[in-house]
């Protein structure tokens, strides 16, 4: 599902370059779920942009679905993205001038699906998210729990084959990110692979099968 | 991309930005609106000055004494009647007259026998008016005229004095049209022997004498004979007179430029404004759209028709508003900066629009406003989405 092979990331500031991946090389198969660990400043959140395809390598080789993401125009690579990746954020950015419902359905409108199905698609997104009855409301009226589940429905509404999850429980209490993890395990049976980037020591407390990938310093450990 | 979903995106994002979009479209409409009146303004002028230079004779003949213009012997007429290639010489009597230091009218006689006169003058009378307008001492008068007496308690009849003291009572036959006010505003029609002696002229004199030349050819051939036939002989034709037009009216060009300079600026600060509103939050929602699968193309696509939307908009509203003002409201305070305040009455402004101008407008406008939306919106989707939302 996904290669990545001698992975580098740096950027040039004042033409000093700062490194922020080094030789990166996994694999992840179909219907895995992995733990992306490190302290902040690791280079876990640049790796998962980079797989999200919303940031390109420096160098190295980025296979999602046998594609090559970081070589795709960005026509393709909007649609492979649409398609193929949901995307949970850490801030869960949601556009607070839309309904919960109308925010499921703005991946749908990129893929130009009909606006009766899409509405469909986004109701069942939010009720598999458990936030169905919260549709019409705006984002700046919902909790930070209701605000990841909202982000949840619409990272799955296009049923995406692979979820990368950025920081998910960052912004949760206890007992929020404990339910996030549920809806994670959830989705994980359901058959979709899951990429969690966090430094939140609740992750190591889950018990179904999970790989880990330890950062540190923006190389694996 | 352009499927129900999206445009159902698309009227979501007019309406979440309906606060913003409400003020570009105020400003944008006030700008297309001042445009627009000045342009069907000063078109509507300019089609009543070339109307009426079309009706005007090909060349004029005067007497010009140390730069002054004289009255002429009327004997000469039939001299310019037998050069080849002149036709339809008429003797014209006018003048300026002075009622106080505010008010003048320029009063002009008509020769009922002259067959240009008596066409324009039928045009105007009825046959009962006519006979009345020959048989007694009456006179024609554009509506400030008449507006002038009856502020003078003169409804009916105004009593004028002559050069040699004598006071001539002339009554008011009919008020002119309205619709021909730019020209007759100010104006006195009169039997021409009647209006020879308001002006002091004796019974063989003239003011000046018009005349046609069918070939254009031939025209520079003529001026040059007329020229010949008398000393002192002074001949315009067309070209002279819209000259003297153009600088009646053009001297307010400094004015109109003025005025679309100020239009310019306005519009160049709103698309500033607009061009510096890609701010955070503008920045972070594109990152968003970018994120969940929106290509770069889809972006402009939504952004482009948005705005489309708003110019569309404000331009037919502006150019409607602009229409009512002008030749609805007869656009009071313009048409003062336009015409002067000594035309003491309305002026009805034909409508007359010139479509290249209004699309010049509209093509300056929108591409303008749309650059200055769309270049921003790509330069922030053409940023990697990550680095945006950071």
């Amino acid at each position: 599902m996904v290669v990545v092979e001698q992975l580098n990331r740096w950027y040039t500031i004042d033409k000093k370059r700062h490194q922020i991946l080094k030789d990166i090389s996994f694999h992840v198969k179909r219907g895995d779920f992995v733990l992306l660990r490190g302290v902040s400043g690791s280079g876990k959140t640049t790796l998962l942009s980079i797989l999200a395809g919303l940031e390109k390598p420096s160098s190295g080789k980025v296979l999602i679905d046998g594609e090559p993401i970081a070589k795709l125009p960005d026509i393709h690579l909007s649609h492979f993205r649409a398609k193929k990746v949901g995307i949970i954020f850490q801030h869960f950015n949601l556009i607070d001038s839309l309904s919960l419902q109308d925010n499921v359905l703005v991946p749908l409108v990129a893929l130009k699906i009909g606006l009766q199905e899409a509405k469909a698609m986004a109701e069942r997104a939010l009720k598999s998210a458990n936030i169905a009855h919260k549709s019409e409301a705006y984002p700046t009226k919902l909790s930070g729990g209701e605000k990841q589940r909202g982000a949840i429905a619409r990272a799955i509404v296009a049923d995406p084959p692979l979820l990368l999850c950025d920081e998910p429980t960052a912004n949760l209490d206890r007992a929020n990110s404990l339910l996030f993890i549920d809806a994670l395990h959830k989705l994980h049976q359901e058959g979709k692979t899951i990429i969690v980037a966090t430094h939140d020591p609740i992750f190591d407390a889950i018990d179904f099968p999970h790989t880990i990938i330890d950062l540190k310093d923006g190389q694996i450990v | 991309m352009l499927n129900n979903s999206f445009f159902y995106f698309f009227t979501l994002s007019l309406f979440k930005n309906r606060k913003r979009y409400f003020a570009i479209v105020t400003i944008s409409t006030l700008v297309i609106f001042l445009l627009s009146s000045v342009l069907f303004l000063s078109d509507s002028i300019k089609y009543s000055i070339n109307s009426q230079l079309e009706l005007e004779p090909d060349l004029i003949v005067q007497k010009r004494l140390g730069g002054r213009v004289v009255p002429l012997d009327e004997s000469i007429v039939d001299t310019i009647a037998e050069i080849y290639g002149v036709s339809q010489v008429t003797k014209r009597v006018y003048g300026r007259y002075y009622f106080d230091k505010e008010y003048s009218a320029l009063i002009f006689g008509v020769d009922f026998l002259d067959e240009q006169s008596s066409k324009a003058l039928a045009k105007l009378l009825n046959r009962e008016d006519l006979k009345r307008f020959l048989s007694s001492e009456s006179m024609l008068v554009g509506e400030g005229v008449f507006n002038y007496f009856k502020s003078h308690f003169y409804p009916k009849a105004y009593n004028f004095l002559t050069p040699s003291g004598k006071i001539k009572s002339v009554k008011i036959l009919k008020v002119l049209d309205r619709r021909s006010n730019l020209f007759s505003n100010n104006l006195i029609i009169l039997p021409q022997e009647l209006a020879k002696e308001i002006l002091g002229l004796k019974s063989n004199e003239i003011s000046d004498i018009a005349l046609n030349v069918p070939n254009p050819d031939e025209a520079a051939n003529i001026q040059r004979k007329l020229e010949g036939l008398f000393l002192n002989a002074f001949i315009s034709g067309k070209r002279e007179m819209q000259k003297e037009y153009e600088n009646l009216f053009n001297y307010k060009g400094g004015l109109f430029l003025a005025l679309y300079l100020i239009v310019v600026m306005t519009l160049s600060l709103i698309l500033y404004q607009r061009y510096s509103l890609a701010n955070s939050l503008e920045k972070r929602e594109v990152a968003i759209l970018r994120s969940l699968g929106w290509s770069i193309k889809d972006l402009l696509g939504l952004k482009a028709l948005e705005n489309i939307m708003l110019v569309l908009f404000s331009f037919t509203l502006g150019l409607f508003l602009g229409y009512l003002y002008v030749f609805i409201l007869k656009a009071p305070l313009l048409s003062e900066l336009f015409l002067g305040k000594n035309l003491q009455t309305q002026i009805e402004f034909l409508p007359h629009i010139d479509y290249l101008s209004l699309a010049t407008i509209f093509i300056l406008y929108a591409t303008t406003f749309l650059s200055a939306v769309l270049i921003p919106v790509w330069r922030v989707a053409t940023t990697e989405p990550k680095e945006a939302l950071s």
